[in-house]
């Protein structure tokens, strides 16, 4: 039994001062840069298109694994908090008196290929119990790969209603392809185009959408823990040029939006450029159409900053909800949510 | 208009029953819970969401779709080779051709192995073990030919150990 210590790249040193700037409580500021050196825990949402949560966790116990679920009105949701350790010369035990899974073997299980599990991160399960999507909406995910998402939204929607899981990379469009292929997604259907074009397109057929979800690609900042390369590529053109990008897509999507209908714009990153900027943005341009809903979400939450680098956001913005790594042991995540009132 | 080979094709009524009849031959299938597509000459999807045809196929000309629904079957001359959701989606109307795995079998299955049993069975037959359905495969005197997608097999544990 071994205990081996996590290399992780230094960060850069504007990023250490953007963090230090959001993060001012000393304690806290200590909390953030502490958990990061720490691997994620292992989280999975069970597919209730083909199993229940109470069978796939006889399944997965039968395995050794021992099954947490941290949120009770949401029993899909489920933590392997580790095995029951056999002795394995490779196996490290963890602070629970439990064998680590090895590298992997998380998504080598005969109930993995089967589709029974989809293996996602907490805070990326927000989105979605933000959304409530139900099994009569018209559901638009603008920037669906790899599937988690589109999956946890079919799931929720019992396979009934319709989404259109929307790609522009070839590479990750496959990717989605696959998982919603495992899953047993039936309601779906894949496009590959780019997201702004895509909604032009929808928009000269006016078809529009109950539901509307833009995951918008981003920096990154909130997935240091289980993807430590994103500290070397981080980047402040990246964040200026994805804050451009990111709400151009809002704004498209925004307009695809039936009267009544919601949005969710979220992103894994904690950089205001690529959050509190873009929302504040949207509710200017849209004035009395949009109507920002505080995201009703089963962990601690701080609300959206209202202030960066000199500019003064909408007030409304803490409306929208920044996830912190050190508040609920998950990754970083922004969560805002939406309504338009008016054509 | 010019003919596109990957545009999507919904299956009339017609041929939907002509589907469901090669299965219910093959399975004891008298039902398939949505509508059939097919992309391509032989792959054949399953779309259960609310869009019709018109509009699916609105949306096809004017924003290319890749995929609707889940892969579900191909057919193969005569027969209709199920995929593993296919198995998993019409699992509760199979009445024949259902073989029963060991675990020790189910393994092999899904490590993309021929599994030696002599079934009795000849052609296509569905794979279960316990409620799990695990695809189909070509039964022949001897064995059951194998045809889990790579993307989709366990990796051989006396390889990983």
């Amino acid at each position: 039994m071994t205990k081996k210590q996590r290399k992780i790249p230094d960060p850069k040193p504007l990023f250490v001062e953007r963090i230090n700037k959001i993060l001012t409580d000393k304690k806290d500021n200590q909390a953030y840069w502490e958990i990061l050196k720490k691997t994620p825990v292992d989280s999975i949402r069970c597919n209730t298109l083909k199993i229940s949560p109470e069978n796939l966790i006889k399944k997965l116990n039968s395995l050794g694994w021992i099954i947490s679920q941290p949120w009770e009105k949401n029993p899909e949701i489920m933590i392997i908090e580790g095995k029951k350790p056999t002795n394995h010369p490779k196996e490290i035990i963890n602070e629970k008196d439990l064998a680590k899974l090895f590298p992997g073997e998380i998504g080598r299980t005969m109930e993995h290929l089967l589709g029974y599990y989809y293996v996602q991160e907490l805070s990326s399960m927000l989105p979605i119990i933000a959304l409530t999507p139900n099994e009569e909406d018209e559901v638009l995910d603008l920037c669906a790969a790899p599937g988690s998402k589109t999956t946890q939204a079919a799931a929720k929607m019992n396979n009934k209603g319709n989404i259109i899981a929307n790609e522009i990379s070839l590479e990750r469009m496959r990717i989605l392809a696959s998982n919603l292929e495992r899953c047993g997604v039936t309601n779906t259907v894949i496009t590959r185009k780019e997201g702004r074009a895509l909604c032009l397109n929808l928009e000269t057929e006016k078809i529009k959408f109950d539901k509307i979800y833009v995951d918008a690609p981003c920096s990154g900042e909130g997935t240091l823990r289980s993807t430590p390369k994103t500290y070397l590529m981080w980047n402040i053109k990246t964040i200026k040029y994805l804050s451009k990008l990111q709400k151009q897509l809002f704004r498209q999507a925004f307009n695809q939006l039936k009267i009544g209908g919601e949005m969710i714009y979220s992103t894994c990153t904690h950089a205001p450029e690529e959050n509190e900027e873009i929302v504040d943005a949207m509710l200017k341009e849209f004035e009395n159409k949009i109507e920002i809903i505080k995201p009703e979400l089963p962990i601690n939450t701080r609300e959206g900053m209202t202030e960066w680098e000199g500019k003064k956001y909408d007030e409304r913005v803490k409306l929208a909800q920044r996830i912190y790594p050190q508040d609920n042991n998950t990754e970083g995540f922004f969560v805002s949510k939406f309504r338009r009132v008016k054509e | 208009m010019k003919y596109n080979p990957n545009s999507l094709i919904i299956l009339s009524e017609k041929e939907k029953t002509r589907i469901i009849n090669k299965l219910n031959s093959q399975f004891g299938i008298t039902e398939i819970p949505g509508s059939l597509i097919k992309k391509g000459k032989e792959k054949i999807f399953l779309y259960t969401g609310n869009l019709g045809k018109e509009e699916l196929l609105k949306l096809d000309k004017i924003t290319f779709v890749e995929k609707a629904g889940v892969y579900l079957a191909k057919e193969e001359g005569e027969n209709i080779r199920l995929s593993i959701e296919g198995s998993q989606i019409l699992k509760d109307q199979m009445t024949k051709n259902v073989i029963e795995l060991t675990e020790e079998q189910s393994q092999t299955w899904m490590m993309g192995h021929e599994v030696e049993i002599k079934s009795g069975l000849k052609g296509l037959v569905a794979m279960k073990y316990g409620q799990d359905m695990l695809g189909t495969g070509k039964a022949s005197e001897e064995k059951i030919t194998n045809f889990i997608p790579k993307s989709r097999r366990l990796k051989d544990k006396t390889i990983l150990e």
